[in-house]
């Protein structure tokens, strides 16, 4: 699948090559492989050997990466747009001739572990985990990502190499191009770079592990030393990306808790949790999220307390804030305020050419929008009796998860 | 790049707009001389405090109303504190610019201050600054720093300061340094996406034209800080994984006219992950690091060059043995010509690149703009980059990067050995 927008106003391109695979695929004994498959995609090819091809990208002062979720794995490349066939070279090629050596299994294996290790240093990566963990019984999405330490230290070159061969295929991605030229021409280069690379035979069927309702509230408590700032998250079984109310969901996050930019933002602050949790001196930063994803997945909400403060306390004002939502509409100037912040956001985001071809391939690559344009006719929709429904159908006890950060004192 | 419009206003405020067709938003910067560079000595937060407190109403709106107006832009925006200045930074609809303008010029030249928004920003700040204290990258940041630049001196902590003047600082202290740093003489305005220079100029002039310029001109000066000796420093930070670690020197100033062959140097070292010596081995060749990079800082002082590092406290020793000896290569000319090339096409490159965005673009004006870096700054300095010689790494390297004499800082789990 090949898709490019026209964005004129820089002398670039950005190029995104989206796998349908990711943590989802993975079973136990083998989390982590999407993950760790991603770091052997930068190992080179027979006709790129290591560090030939992204040597020459940083020549061309690229902004070039991957990241691997629940649902897909991603690469991309933003260049100046003479360089773009560079860059298709580059995904083409490694799309189905990585090399995936053993020496290089092992020389990454470390990195990987090592950037596990750092997320465990944050206690709400520990947090998220843990709760991710608890809130699904059947579905993988309850194994998260990275996978844990001893099943990256167990992962095999053969293993990797097998899901490498079976998911990296056109006939399993989405090709996404946004830049200077016209679309036209954008696809006629992809298409010359991807057309002629044989399919997957393989792939089987989307994983089919449906997550069984829930019926009543789990909880977790993770207890580490040190003195950090306590949490609470409340996690709730949401909608997957197709649904009907994936656009209501969007703005209801917004309710909550803005397009926030962090603790010393000057902007979200005029949002439910913002004034219920910051204003009144009970959490330190709170943030609401509901991502878009192939299936059911979940509504987050966190706090980070002030020191001194009871996680009770807490999560009982954060679901009095999200059973408000439930029951009452929201006020007619707060709903101008959250829809201008959800359609201003899509053009600050839309307005950069790696971010732009990003957003579209999120969308498609979900299903949860045609483009650009259906995805920001679909938020300028929401109603406010939308925003209502939805987190009535949310926010209930039977289907909350609810996470604590404790911290203790000093181990040592 | 595209053409930088600059104007400047009567009392001293600069503006530089950069219209770019086919966009919807606008980046907006507004940086007022009020960083760290200008705290009172001794006073580090100081700065910090007063940004934040400025968030928080005005003499015609309170906190939450002047919120509600920000919201009801949809504009994306915050305030940070950096080494040199206070930036408001922010998106917003190219349409709504005169709006965000206005609520900016209110919470920055009338903020209330008002005594119980103090306590609260007080109360926010020192909840950050425990968490920083559990927080290795944070930790290890603090402890740097403290080897490094002597009492008194700006850049000692880092800009969220010091929990005793965080508690200390008094509502008179926070209205007086308002009044004396936040001025619109050696401020900037950078406006870059979908608008005009005429646009920005009539919105700046009804926002900032009647806003005074201050008494008398200032400056601040520090003696010049150097590394006699090597200095070491591990902090525990219980119960965590991983080992950040923070290998550095004083810098040099932006103004300084080797800073361009510093960026070079930097990038041939350690900048990026991938195109960097550091990096390649240290992570590509002996996987003992997920992220390796260095950064070096732009200020009016000599800002932190420093290397960053997350590594397994198995690992700590051999991780700075490493970097160190990369780092000695280059003092001894051993920099293959292609590292040198590729150090500079990345930098020109970026240039480039960083077009896709208006935030990019401000950014880069900006920091032309704050340091008087010169209107042709754009068309000299891909060339100036390119021009930078592997004798002018060499010398820099071992003028700003001694591998004998440096600062290191270790927060993470117990070391398996001392740090020697």
């Amino acid at each position: 699948m090949l898709y490019a927008l026209e964005a004129r106003h820089a002398p670039v391109v950005s190029l995104w090559v989206w796998y349908h695979v990711g943590g989802r695929n993975e079973v136990p004994g083998t989390t982590g492989m999407s993950h760790f498959l991603e770091h052997m995609l930068f190992k080179g090819t027979p006709k790129h050997p290591k560090g030939d091809l992204d040597r020459l990208l940083a020549r061309y002062g690229a902004q070039w990466n991957a990241f691997t979720s629940e649902d897909v794995t991603c690469y991309f490349e933003t260049v100046p747009k003479a360089r773009y066939q560079t860059a298709l070279e580059l995904e083409s090629d490694r799309m189905r001739n990585a090399l995936i050596s053993i020496e290089e299994t092992e020389a990454e294996r470390t990195v990987i572990v090592s950037e596990r290790e750092g997320y465990e240093n944050d206690p709400s990566f520990l947090l998220g985990e843990e709760l991710q963990a608890i809130a699904f019984s059947r579905h993988t999405y309850g194994q998260g990502v990275i996978g844990s330490k001893d099943e990256i230290k167990l992962m095999t070159r053969d293993g990797l190499y097998a899901h490498y061969r079976r998911f990296y295929a056109p006939n399993n991605a989405y090709v996404v191009v946004t830049g200077d030229d016209e679309p036209e021409r954008l696809i006629e280069h992809a298409t010359e770079a991807f057309g002629p690379l044989e399919p997957s035979r393989d792939l089987g069927e989307p994983p089919k592990a449906p997550e069984p309702e829930q019926h009543g509230e789990r909880r977790i408590t993770v207890h580490r030393a040190g003195g950090t700032l306590p949490i609470v998250m409340l996690a709730f079984r949401a909608p997957r990306a197709t649904d009907p109310r994936a656009a209501a969901l969007s703005a209801l996050a917004v309710a909550l808790a803005g397009t926030s930019t962090g603790s010393d933002g000057a902007s979200g602050r005029s949002s439910r949790l913002h004034r219920a949790l910051v204003e009144t001196g009970l959490a330190a930063d709170v943030d609401a999220t509901f991502q878009l994803m192939k299936d059911p997945f979940l509504f987050l909400t966190d706090a980070t307390l002030r020191p001194g403060i009871k996680h009770a306390d807490v999560e009982r004002v954060l679901l009095e804030e999200l059973a408000k939502l439930s029951t009452d509409l929201v006020a007619e100037d707060e709903f101008a305020r959250v829809r201008r912040q959800l359609l201003a956001s899509t053009a600050f985001n839309t307005d950069t050419i790696t971010w732009r071809a990003y957003r579209c391939g999120q969308l498609l690559s979900t299903g949860a929008a045609t483009s650009i344009g259906d995805w920001y006719a679909k938020l300028a929709a929401v109603t406010r009796e939308e925003i209502r429904d939805a987190a009535a159908a949310l926010f209930v006890e039977r289907s909350r998860n609810v996470g604590w950060f404790v911290p203790e004192g000093d181990a040592s | 790049m595209n053409r930088v419009y600059r104007s400047a206003l009567a009392n001293g405020l600069r503006l530089a707009v950069v219209p770019i067709a086919d966009l919807r938003s606008t980046s907006v910067l507004l940086a007022v001389e009020a960083g760290q560079w200008f705290e009172p000595a001794g006073r580090p937060g100081i700065a910090r405090l007063v940004a934040q407190t400025m968030l928080r109403g005005t003499a015609r709106r309170d906190a939450a109303t002047w919120a509600s107006e920000l919201d009801a832009l949809g504009a994306v925006a915050r305030l940070d504190v950096g080494a040199h200045a206070a930036v408001f930074s922010a998106q917003c609809l190219g349409d709504d610019l005169g709006e965000l303008l206005g609520l900016v010029a209110e919470a920055v030249r009338t903020p209330a201050l008002a005594d119980a928004e103090i306590e609260f920003v007080r109360g926010q700040t020192l909840a950050r600054l425990e968490k920083d204290e559990r927080d290795t990258r944070a930790v290890s940041d603090r402890a740097w720093r403290q080897l490094v630049y002597p009492e008194g001196h700006p850049f000692h902590a880092p800009a969220i300061g010091d929990a005793a003047v965080v508690r200390s600082a008094t509502s008179a202290e926070i209205r007086a340094y308002h009044k004396s740093a936040i001025a619109p003489d050696g401020a900037v305005l950078v406006v870059a996406g979908a608008t005009t220079p005429e646009a920005v100029k009539d919105a700046a002039g009804r926002a900032f034209g009647d806003w005074p310029k201050r008494a008398k001109p200032r400056d601040a000066s520090y003696p010049p800080t150097t590394l006699a000796t090597t200095k070491r420093r591990a902090e525990l930070v219980p119960d965590k994984t991983q080992s950040d670690v923070i290998i550095g020197w004083p810098g040099l100033p932006r103004t300084d006219p080797r800073f361009t062959a510093a960026r070079v140097t930097n990038m041939v070292y350690a900048a990026d992950t991938f195109a960097s010596r550091a990096g390649h081995v240290i992570r590509d060749q002996l996987g003992l690091a997920y992220y390796v990079f260095s950064a070096i800082g732009a200020s009016r002082g000599q800002s932190p060059w420093i290397v960053r590092m997350g590594v397994n406290p198995q690992n700590v020793r051999r991780a700075i043995d490493v970097a160190l000896d990369e780092l000695r290569k280059i003092t001894v000319g051993q920099i293959a010509d292609d590292d040198l090339a590729v150090a500079k096409d990345k930098l020109v490159g970026e240039l480039d690149v960083a077009l896709e965005s208006p935030a990019g673009v401000a950014a880069m004006v900006l920091e032309a703009e704050m340091f008087d870096l010169g209107e042709d700054h754009f068309e000299r300095y891909p060339r100036e980059l390119r021009a930078v010689t592997k004798e002018q790494v060499v010398e820099t390297a071992r003028t700003f990067l001694p591998p004998d004499r440096y600062a290191l800082a270790v927060a993470g789990p117990a070391l398996p050995e001392a740090l020697v």
